[in-house]
């Protein structure tokens, strides 16, 4: 037996390699996580035929497949993951994610794993440092007995809007914890939105603005490659967002609510905000909070801030977000616009 | 001395231990995961709390997934774990051994 790394970027692997995971039941090969991958490895037997193998996206352990005749008392899989695990290590990646199927989360705890949340139709396990705990406990802890609130944003870029549902939070609360989204899928950076949150609500003494990590993940990113098409896709990565944040999050910090601003465009989020009055209460409530709206009834959107920047249309811009964001996006002004004709976001 | 960086050994495969040694605060803490913790736990905490410090460490984070390693691999496996920690690979602490 053999283990090599392979290229995606050459079809024949490629072909190869899909065809194994074809062959193994795993369907999904959507561009936004093939583009992730950077090292996939293939095990193959003395007949040169594929019989495993395994890819690393970044921190997260991806397209892991086995030949069913080679699965027996799970030595393959724990040597593939074995093998993943050093290779990650190599590359100083310590703290490793996988999303898989509910009936695998005994065979990934039983290498070291440690699962975060599980629905009908997925999981989602960790393993390695800085984990959970240790996430949790570099928070601000609250006081027993306070009445503490979350938020979760991704704040691109902060808004009035933003501003209004952290102020109602802040008015009937004692303490909020707002989360920014860490993952940087977006316009403007982590370290940009998490700075402009910040700023906004500085003056808001009882609230506490911390990095989500890999623990708020965003639901544009989670990988389901390994459900097949019928499946709701949006409706399983809410659902797991969910039990995370009340799991892992909600219970240990004392959170008791959980706010959300109304969606009166996006489906999507809509979907999302549906699932999390699913699986939240009854110990965090869901409260949503209509949309803030600008003097002449309009409302106030992230998307229309970006829109507004695109068009170089600061009369918009003023409208729409807090000062602190506005003096920021000015002096910053050619350099987003750049980024946007870079990538399109 | 102190882990500045963490750092790997080992493999999930059986009779051996994977062993992840990082920064730690609060002395030698070990997170440990065995089949045959029931059986073995105790003296697996010992063998990788000697190891560690018999290099003159104090504050460690370690997490070991255990798969029946005998004492001389877990030894063997702390040991290469800890030189990748503190940068010192190429130069074993024969003493230790």
């Amino acid at each position: 037996m053999k283990v090599n790394q392979i290229n995606l970027q050459i079809p024949r692997y490629y072909r190869k390699w899909q065809q194994f995971l074809l062959k193994q039941g795993i369907t999904g090969f959507a561009d936004a996580e093939l583009s992730a991958i950077d090292r996939t490895y293939i095990w193959t037997n003395e007949q040169r035929e594929v019989i495993a193998t395994g890819s690393l996206a970044g921190n997260v352990l991806k397209y892991v497949a086995i030949e069913p005749q080679y699965q027996a008392q799970g030595t393959m899989f724990n040597q593939v993951i074995s093998y993943l695990v050093n290779q990650a290590a190599a590359l100083n990646r310590f703290h490793l994610f996988v999303f898989t199927k509910p009936q695998y989360v005994k065979s990934f705890e039983y290498v070291g794993f440690h699962c975060l949340a599980q629905t009908e139709t997925g999981a989602i396990l960790e393993n390695g440092t800085p984990d959970i705990h240790d996430y949790l406990n570099q928070l601000p802890h609250v006081a027993d007995g306070k009445k503490v609130a979350a938020i979760v944003a991704n704040a691109n870029p902060f808004t009035k809007g933003h501003r209004y549902l952290i102020e109602q939070a802040s008015q009937e609360n004692d303490a909020v914890y707002v989360f920014v989204v860490s993952q940087d899928v977006s316009l403007f950076t982590f370290d940009e939105r998490f700075k402009l949150v910040k700023e906004g609500t500085q003056d808001l003494e009882n609230v506490m603005v911390v990095p989500g990590k890999e623990y708020m993940v965003s639901y544009a990113t989670f990988p389901a490659y390994f459900l097949k098409d019928d499946q709701n896709v949006g409706r399983y990565q809410a659902q797991l967002d969910a039990e995370l944040f009340k799991r892992q999050i909600a219970q240990p910090l004392g959170i008791t609510t959980r706010y959300l601003g109304s969606e009166p465009y996006s489906k999507t989020t809509d979907v999302y905000n549906e699932e999390l009055k699913q699986v939240l209460p009854p110990e965090v409530k869901v409260k949503i909070i209509q949309r803030a709206q600008t003097a002449d009834d309009e409302i106030i959107t992230a998307t229309k801030v970006r829109q507004a920047i695109r068009d170089n249309d600061l009369q918009t811009i003023r409208r729409l977000v807090v000062p602190t964001t506005l003096k920021y996006i000015e002096q910053h002004m050619n350099e987003l616009k750049e980024r946007m004709n870079s990538n399109g976001n | 001395m102190e882990i500045k960086q963490t750092a790997l050994a080992g493999t999930l495969e059986s009779s051996d231990i994977q062993v992840t040694i990082s920064q730690g605060n609060h002395g030698i803490e070990i997170d440990l995961d065995s089949s045959v913790e029931k059986l073995y736990g105790k003296q697996i905490r010992k063998v990788i709390i000697e190891t560690i410090q018999a290099y003159g460490i104090e504050n460690a984070k370690v997490k070991a997934v255990d798969k029946g390693a005998l004492d001389c691999v877990i030894k063997a496996r702390v040991m290469t774990a800890v030189q990748r920690a503190l940068g010192t690979s190429d130069e074993p602490n024969w003493e230790v051994l």
